[in-house]
């Protein structure tokens, strides 16, 4: 489009996606509320807390600020030295992803082991490893541009890189941060050409894999076992879910009023952070769900959009990076919401940029501001100004 | 197929081919769209469902205890009253306790703190009592612990301030605060009251969140004023119990009634219980004087006589001539233990000669005889209003052979209960009326059933009031100051059908003052074993006692010199009877 408008509009024009700025922006502030109000109750009531109600707000509000630092400083960075820095990037996350399984760094809830103490804070190598994955198949497909009809040369390689990935977050375990990273590897192999029998074999392998998967865990099995009928167990495995289901089933199409759930009152574990979305839909009922899906979505548009216009201007890590982002918030929120939905078994999958959790809400900032990045190259690269 | 030459070139032009951009972002979408659909479904159409899984987990109807009545006696002095009270409960899986705070709540609710913490381990109930119906200000201490899933709730204690002295009467209410004895029993419904209720949403620690419907606010039980006397009662149960013990009897009651109302102003019994903690208490817990049935014996003997009077045959002056003590009525003979000779009616009644009542009976027919029976309420419950009252037995006059009749005459072959009696002797203290019984304080007296005429009914007063005479069974029911009308009852006990030896139920039945009788009392005494067991020696002090307590408690006018009271001298031989 940018032919069609004169010199004076290009210069004047904004120099970043004002659109998407504020979409990210409104989810982050709605995330907040939200999150205050799914989180009063539990704050209350616990005792690790101090019985103060303000303590998710506070550490929320917290991470927003350094979130939105992150995401500032990282706008900064040129996509190149992503490109660059690429490979380094993805051996830090891996080496994050082995000490977060050493005894004694990493700390273990509820038996999963994903999170290492700062003192501060906890990180959540898992979040962070989205993100250098994304950076990191991107960089592979256009390094092995020319293999990717390949197996031995272009795909092998990759696999081999996954199942260390996947063997190392399966061991945690983090079943949903592994199906978001297989989903970003596949889509964004995908989207680079990757040979389509190869491509089908992999989706083959894929669910060889996870059924493997499921079959060698009781507790996968449980989680899945309860997905399909809540009702048959609700007060043992189906317990979450039926409870996420009833919030939805009391906020109807207008929601019970802002503050006034009643499931967030430690009936639904986890109410302000993997389902927050059920909080969000009783509280705001089915308009304030759509507004959620519809902002996620926008998102994945304009990811979308972005590396359309990249890969014009053949910028092809960057049209590749920015589509990988996409896929992420886009699969990740998908997984999210089906599964406070019912449609998809419990995953342990936040809602990105809404869910309590510090690592979560820097990686996702800081991939939105490397999107607008590439967006804020292709402008100037539209413009003839170099980046 | 591309040749290997254009592969070399390949990687200076990735191709991202525009249709699987477009192929993965309809995928996606496609995906947000499910989410959409879904979220439709759940929000819009499952929602009855969904919503009705969710009250049952935390929608909760408390019942809003209504406050239970006061049962008080006819002054409004209370005989049963509830106060709140509070029990504490828990919540096992939501409580969270240290040792400390462990060792103080298993102080303040009285247990061993391993025993409490057992309670709480056990996750699998929502709601475990710890302690039921605690005193508020004890309970207060234990919330004042604060420790989470921990609560209290309020219940009413029933409490008797009149204790034993009232219980066969009052009776108690059980856990649940409904009626299980006496009148608390029978007035459930006027005393209880309707419970409120309220539906709301709990979070799951049990607070309340919001209500859901409307309150509906619990009504309030009504009051109930009994026709007892509390003075009275505490001086009859006193009296009672004493004679009790003194004649080593196995359970004894007395009926105090209002003569001119039917209203029942004390009623005791031994055994006893004490309501405020019914426990062990069967055997103890009958209201002997409404649920057990007695041959009354020579009490009955003023009825067979003014049935006679009422036929016109005799008059208190009429001679008859008894014979030598024994008289044959076919196979069988009737005996009497003193009397001899030939005795006016006036007489007979005095000296209780079974043979004289037996004489003057068998000149009725025996369908008259048992109307008059009938109509002093015999054979037929009393309508007290108490649960578990009893008729008694008074077999139907076509059945009856001579030597029944003549038993019947002198209260054997005949069973009734001391509430019946007490109302019966209404008949002689009203003239010729009797009044129905009451429970209940009443406003006016009510109208009765005219059974006799006037006339016989004083007759019958005053030749009773020869009984208490010297020379009659019974000198020691005379009261200080009042004329006492009255008459002894000795039965022997009937075991398997035959009579028992030595096993007695000493009864007397009177009234007072003689010339316009305001109280009767009637006295039952079960198995006296401590030497006496004549109705005269044993029942008859126990009336004297309450008698001359009650006239003067309720200020009745004396009706005799201060003096009247005539012992009998010491070598004079006691009369007794057989019946």
């Amino acid at each position: 489009m940018m032919y069609m408008l004169s010199n004076r509009d290009k210069i004047t024009a904004p120099s970043y996606d004002q659109g998407l700025l504020w979409v990210a922006l409104l989810l982050l502030g709605f995330g907040l509320v939200m999150v205050y109000s799914a989180s009063i109750a539990l704050a209350e009531a616990d005792k690790m807390t101090g019985h103060n109600s303000t303590y998710f707000l506070v550490r929320h509000a917290i991470y927003l600020v350094l979130a939105l630092t992150a995401g500032f400083v990282a706008f900064q960075v040129p996509t190149r030295v992503w490109q660059q820095v690429a490979p380094y990037l993805f051996i830090g996350g891996l080496a994050l992803l082995v000490m977060v399984l050493i005894p004694g760094l990493g700390r273990e809830v509820n038996g999963s082991r994903r999170w290492i103490p700062l003192g501060f804070a906890t990180l959540q190598p898992s979040e962070f490893m989205k993100l250098f994955a994304t950076i990191y198949v991107a960089d592979y497909t256009v390094r092995k541009a020319a293999f990717l009809d390949s197996f031995t040369k272009g795909f092998l390689p990759m696999l081999a890189v996954m199942l260390v990935v996947g063997g190392l977050l399966l061991r945690e375990p983090d079943f949903g941060a592994f199906a978001v990273i297989a989903s970003i590897s596949i889509g964004i192999l995908w989207l680079g050409g990757i040979n389509g029998r190869i491509f089908v074999g992999l989706l083959a392998l894929l669910v060889v894999g996870v059924v493997v998967l499921i079959m060698s865990s009781p507790y996968r099995l449980q989680r899945i076992i309860g997905f399909w009928d809540p009702w048959a167990d609700p007060f043992g495995k189906g317990y979450q879910l039926s409870h996420a289901l009833i919030a939805f089933g009391r906020g109807e199409w207008f929601g019970v009023g802002l503050g006034a759930s009643v499931e967030k009152l430690l009936y639904l574990p986890e109410a302000h952070t993997d389902f927050l979305l059920a909080v969000i839909a009783e509280e705001l009922g089915f308009v304030g769900v759509t507004a959620v899906v519809v902002m996620f979505a926008w998102i994945v548009l304009r990811a979308f959009g972005i590396g359309k216009e990249a890969a014009s201007h053949e910028h092809h890590f960057s049209a590749l990076l920015a589509q990988g982002i996409g896929i992420w918030l886009g699969v990740q929120s998908i997984i999210n919401m089906g599964v406070n939905m019912g449609l998809l078994p419990t995953k342990g999958l936040t809602l990105p940029l809404l869910s309590f959790g510090g690592s979560g809400i820097v990686a996702n900032c800081v991939a939105l501001a490397v999107l607008l990045r590439i967006d804020w190259e292709n402008r100037r690269l539209a413009k003839g100004v170099p980046v | 197929m591309i040749s290997s030459s254009s592969a070399k070139v390949k990687p200076l032009i990735l191709q991202l081919p525009a249709w699987r951009r477009r192929a993965l972002l309809m995928a996606v979408l496609l995906g947000f769209a499910a989410l959409l659909g879904r979220s439709v479904y759940l929000q819009s159409i499952r929602t009855d469902f969904l919503q009705q899984k969710g009250d049952a987990r935390y929608s909760r109807a408390l019942v809003l205890s209504a406050h239970r009545g006061m049962v008080t006696d006819r002054f409004g002095e209370p005989l049963a009253i509830s106060t709140p009270v509070e029990s504490i409960w828990a919540s096992p899986p939501d409580v969270t306790i240290n040792a400390d705070q462990l060792k103080k709540l298993a102080g303040l609710l009285n247990m061993k703190p391993s025993e409490l913490s057992k309670k709480f381990t056990n996750s699998e109930r929502e709601f475990v009592y710890l302690k039921r119906r605690m005193p508020p200000e004890q309970a207060a201490q234990v919330m004042q612990l604060d420790i989470p899933g921990i609560f209290m709730q309020r219940e009413y204690r029933r409490y008797y301030p009149a204790g034993e002295v009232m219980a066969h009467v009052v009776g108690f209410t059980g856990i649940d605060d409904r009626g299980q004895e006496g009148l608390e029993l029978v007035y459930q419904d006027w005393l209880s009251g309707k419970p409120g209720s309220r539906r709301v949403i709990k979070d799951r620690q049990g607070r309340i969140v919001e209500d859901l419907e409307a309150v509906k606010v619990p009504q309030d039980g009504h009051d109930l004023k009994l026709s007892i006397d509390r003075k009275i009662q505490y001086l009859a149960y006193r009296e009672l119990t004493r004679a009790v013990e003194e004649n080593k009897a196995k359970a004894g009651a007395i009926v105090v009634l209002d003569a001119k109302t039917g209203e029942v102003l004390a009623m005791a019994n031994q055994p006893t219980y004490n309501p405020n903690n019914p426990v062990n208490i069967s055997g103890k817990s009958r209201n002997r004087a409404i649920t057990d049935t007695f041959e009354p014996g020579s009490t009955m003997k003023p009825f067979t006589i003014s049935a006679a009077l009422e036929a016109g045959n005799f008059t208190p002056e009429t001679m008859i001539d008894i014979g030598n003590g024994a008289y044959t009525i076919g196979k069988n003979t009737i005996h009497d233990v003193h009397a001899r000779g030939v005795l006016s009616v006036s007489q007979i009644l005095q000296k209780s000669s079974n043979i004289g009542t037996a004489k003057m009976g068998l000149t009725l027919k025996p369908q008259a005889l048992w109307s008059m029976y009938n109509q002093v309420g015999f054979g037929t419950p009393p309508h007290s209003g108490f649960p578990g009252e009893v008729a008694g037995r008074l077999r139907p006059w076509k059945n009856w052979v001579p030597i029944d009749q003549a038993t019947i005459c002198f209260g054997q072959g005949v069973t009734v209960t001391l509430l019946q009696m007490a109302r019966a002797y209404g008949v002689f203290a009203n003239d010729g009326e009797l009044k129905p019984l009451s429970m209940i304080k009443l406003n006016e007296p009510p109208i009765g059933q005219q059974v006799i005429s006037a006339k016989t009914a004083r007759e019958m007063r005053d030749m009773l009031e020869l009984v208490v005479q010297p020379g009659g069974t019974a000198p020691k029911a005379q009261v200080v100051g009042y004329r006492v009308a009255g008459k002894t009852g000795t039965a022997q006990k009937v075991e398997n059908g035959q009579y028992a030896n030595g096993r007695y139920i000493a009864s007397f039945v009177g009234m007072a003052p003689a010339s316009d009788p305001r109280l009767i009392i009637a006295v039952m005494i079960d198995e006296p074993s401590a030497g006496a067991y004549y109705g005269g020696a044993v029942a008859a002090p126990v009336f004297s006692k309450v008698m001359e307590g009650s006239l003067r408690l309720l200020a009745v006018p004396q009706d005799a010199p201060t003096n009247n009271v005539v012992i009998p001298p010491a070598n004079l031989p006691e009369v007794g009877e057989v019946v």
